[in-house]
Parts: C-alpha cells; structure tokens; sequence
C-alpha cells in the first residue's frame, strides 16, 4: 500500500525480526468437530511455505483463520505484531487488505468484467483512483498474460484464465502475504502449469507465500519450507530436500508413500 | 352488426363514458407504480436484514421485526388490510387523500413479497463471492453493495416482474375504498349502462395490454443484464 514511503517504524522492527505471521496454539471447532487441535508456527518475511496433508486434515482450515475467513475458536495469531482476534471488524478487514487470498474456484464476481474484477476492491475502499486502478489493472493483466482478456466476463474464461485472473485482482491490493487455497485443485490437468508457473514469478519476486497444494513438485521447487498436517496438528516441517528425501514422522513417511512425486 | 356498434357508442361514447376508463386506469398506473417503489425498497430492506441475520447472526431486534412484518402482511388479504388502514388507521384523514393511503396499502403488501424474492436471491449466491469479497478487505456492506446484490438482483428479476404484475392486478380492489381505479370505472360504466359485457370486457383488455407490455420491457432488461454469461 504504502512501498514508496519511509519505512515506519513497525516496518523497520519487522525487516529486524523478519516473523511476519505467528501462530500460537490455535484451535478451530465447528460444534463438536474439533478441526485444528494447536497450530503453533511462524512464517517469516519473503518465506514461502507449502502446506500438505490429506484430505480433512484442517489445511484450508488453518489456511483460513489465518484472514479470519473462519474464526479460530481459541489461541492466537500475530501478524506484524498485531493480534488479529483482538481487531474489530474494521480492523479486520484492514488486515485482509494486506494477505491476499486465492480460492480453489477462483471466486471472481461474474457480473463485472475482468478489468472490474481487479479494480473493484482498490476503488471501492478509496485506495485508488478509477484512472490509477486500471493501469495497475492493464500492468497486472500484462503480468499473468491475460491483457486482451480485460473487457471479457469470466464465464468467457478457462479455468487457469480465471486463476490467473483472480491471483492479479489479489495482487491489486498489493498484499505483503499471499494465500493460496488449492488454487489448481479444479483445474483441468493441462491448465495447472500456468498457474504454478505464475505462482513461481510470484515467489522469485520475494513475496511471502502460504500455499495449500497437492502439488508435490510445486512444493520441491519453490518452498523454502514443506509442512505436513494431518489430524489438525502439524506433524512435520522441514527445507523441501530434506522433507521430501528424508521425513522422520511414519505418518509423513506413509503419506508420501501414497502419493505420486 | 348495427346492434353492437349500438351499444359500443352506448357504453363508451354516450355522456363520455370513455372518461371513466381513462381516468381509472390513469390511478391504477399511479397506484401502480407509486406501490412498485415503496415494496421495492421497503422489500429490499428487509431482505437485508433478514439476510444479514441469517448470515451473521446480528440484528437479532431487526430480523424479530421483520418476520412478525412478513407474517402480518403475508397473512391477511390484500383487501382486508387496505380497508384497515382506509377506516381503522387512517379514519380521521381527508377522503381526498385516499389514493395516498392506497398507495402506502399497496407497497406495504407488496415489500412482504419482494423481500422473500429478494432475500433468496441473495441467500442463492455462492458463499465464495462474500469470501472473495471479504479476503479484498471490503466491509460486509461493501460486499453485499457491490458484489451480491447486483447478481441477486439479476437472478431474482423474473420473479420481482411477476410481483409487480400481480401487483398491477391487485390494485383492483382499490375500489373497496371508493377509489375510482380501472376496475372501478368499467362498474360504473356497467351500473350506468345495464350492459356488462362491453365494460368488462375492455377493462380485462387493458390489463392484458399493460401486463404484456410491462413483460416485455423486462424481457429487454433480462437481456442486458444477461451480457456477462455469453461465451
């Protein structure tokens, strides 16, 4: 929002400490399913880690409270310092400013045009000016090579465009953290490339990434961490060689046993 | 031959019996409309609410309201809340302004409706867009401003035409209150006349004429706001 200016000071403690999220003993019930039993991590700026497990292991859960799209039931999380359960609505939805989130059905609104699409969020919330906002919207349909898309509908799209499109109207806001909900998950087999090779720009640029995924190579390249839920809890976090190559946990082990790399 | 023409000049053109039509139908259009609006927004209003309840759990007071409104309404007839308000309600008002009470009848009815419409056509969009919506960190308003309600509305259109199309038919009662709409001039044609045919029957005719005009225009509407799903 505001990269030209002077670093304030929050800014310059963060760039010191680095711990752009942490997370402590978080939990999540919907009624008497107990989803995430203690999440504790930290992710740290410019770090993209990869989120893998099996189905119902509470991954996009966790992915979730991290914007308070759910509300954890208890513990905490910080980012930049600041604890998200303890902001007011307004204070939330500040803070949703700066994490942007990618869906798995990409979620684009199909009433206004591509170029709306992106704007919208910036012009409504007075960030931008109409004129201001779509060039940042031309420069980011350059960017995810999707430019003469710009007056189309995304039901006029396939659906890597509309992923595409829906990871450049997240970018608009220029979040400092960016979330990713088994993005290609429903995606037919031949579009998930584009996506991933978008993605992989995204993390060389520096930006700090949470990516749900059951894209093992994915993870291999562009992970600077690999972690295994299952059960609600995090069982395994490691450098995506040594996660891969040697995991300690036997649930780790028979997971990626089970799954093709 | 010369017998019909006898009795078309007989109930329209003697004494400017024509007269009776034009203004009733003159009333109808303004009840119409005037009862369109005030249902529309007074509909849209409560389907927020009800909705935001529905989605969030606030205004616990509000959705309390707006359920015994629907119930009320949705409950009793049309005719016998009109004349509840003409001679209970507003008893003491002026009998001049009863096409003011006619209106207020008429949109009140029609809000409980267009409410229901409108509420699930918003309860019909996918949760993702308030989602998507949310993640951008636009308010809850925001959200429902500029992502739900424009595509609610969309999907609810067919059925919002219909209300006021009903509507538009049940505005015939506002005779039971001495107002002189469409309805009611063609019965004064008909007590003046002896004759029940011709009157009925042209008043019927304007009815039809009015529905099919106003289905098409929103056939036109439908068609634009239908831009964004051709491929």
């Amino acid at each position: 929002m505001k990269k030209d200016n002077k670093p304030t000071l929050k800014e310059v403690e963060k760039a010191f400490s680095g711990e752009m999220i942490v997370v402590k003993d978080l939990h999540k019930s919907f009624g008497d399913l107990h989803i995430l039993k203690g999440i504790n991590t930290t992710v740290k700026q410019g770090e993209k880690v990869v989120i893998i497990g099996p189905s119902g292991s509470g991954k996009s859960t966790f992915l979730r409270c991290l914007n308070l799209l759910e509300r954890p039931t208890s513990g905490s999380i910080f980012v930049d310092g600041v604890d998200l359960l303890s902001l007011n609505e307004k204070g939330v939805n500040c803070m949703r400013q700066r994490m942007g989130m990618v869906f798995q059905h990409f979620n684009l609104f199909p009433h206004l045009t591509i170029r709306r699409n992106i704007t919208l969020a910036p012009i409504k919330l007075g960030l931008m000016t109409e004129e201001a906002a779509n060039d940042k919207a031309d420069e980011l349909l350059e960017k995810v090579g999707l430019f003469d898309k710009c007056d189309a509908y995304p039901n006029q799209l396939s659906g890597g465009q509309k992923q595409r499109i829906a990871i450049a109207r997240a970018l608009a806001m220029q979040p400092e953290v960016m979330l990713f909900d088994e993005p290609t998950s429903a995606l037919d087999p031949e579009m998930v490339g584009e996506v991933l090779e978008l993605m992989k720009q995204l993390a060389e640029a520096g930006m700090t990434m949470i990516v749900v995924t059951h894209e093992m190579g994915f993870a291999k390249e562009v992970a600077s961490r690999v972690m295994f839920m299952d059960d609600g809890q995090i069982l395994e976090e490691a450098p995506p060689q040594e996660f891969f190559s040697n995991p300690k946990n036997e649930r780790t082990k028979l997971f990626l046993s089970k799954v093709l790399i | 031959m010369s017998d019909f023409i006898e009795k078309l000049k007989e109930t329209f053109v003697t004494d400017d019996r024509w007269q009776y039509l034009v203004r009733g139908l003159g009333n109808t259009l303004i009840i119409t409309v005037c009862a369109a609006l005030i249902g529309i927004v007074l509909g849209f209003i409560v389907a927020m609410i009800r909705s935001t309840h529905d989605k969030t759990g606030k205004l616990k007071i509000g959705n309390f309201l707006c359920r015994i409104y629907l119930t009320v309404i949705r409950g009793t007839p049309m005719v016998v809340q009109l004349m509840i308000m003409y001679f209970v309600i507003f008893a003491t008002l002026n009998s001049k302004y009863k096409i003011i009470v006619a209106i207020l009848s008429f949109g009140i009815n029609s809000g409980a409706y267009v409410a229901e419409i409108v509420r699930s056509g918003i309860m019909s969009i996918d949760n993702g867009q308030f989602e998507a919506g949310s993640s951008l960190g636009l308010s809850y308003r925001k959200t429902m401003f500029f992502i739900i309600l424009p595509q609610a509305f969309k999907n609810v259109l067919p059925a919002l035409a219909n209300e006021v199309i009903v509507l538009l038919k049940e505005t015939s009662v506002a005779g039971y209150i001495g107002m002189e709409d469409l309805t009611k001039g063609g019965d004064i044609i008909r007590a003046n006349t002896y004759q029940a045919f011709m009157p009925l029957l042209a008043v019927a005719a304007i009815y039809l004429i009015m529905v099919i005009i106003l289905t098409s225009l929103v056939g036109k509407l439908e068609r634009r706001l239908a831009k964004n799903e051709k491929r």
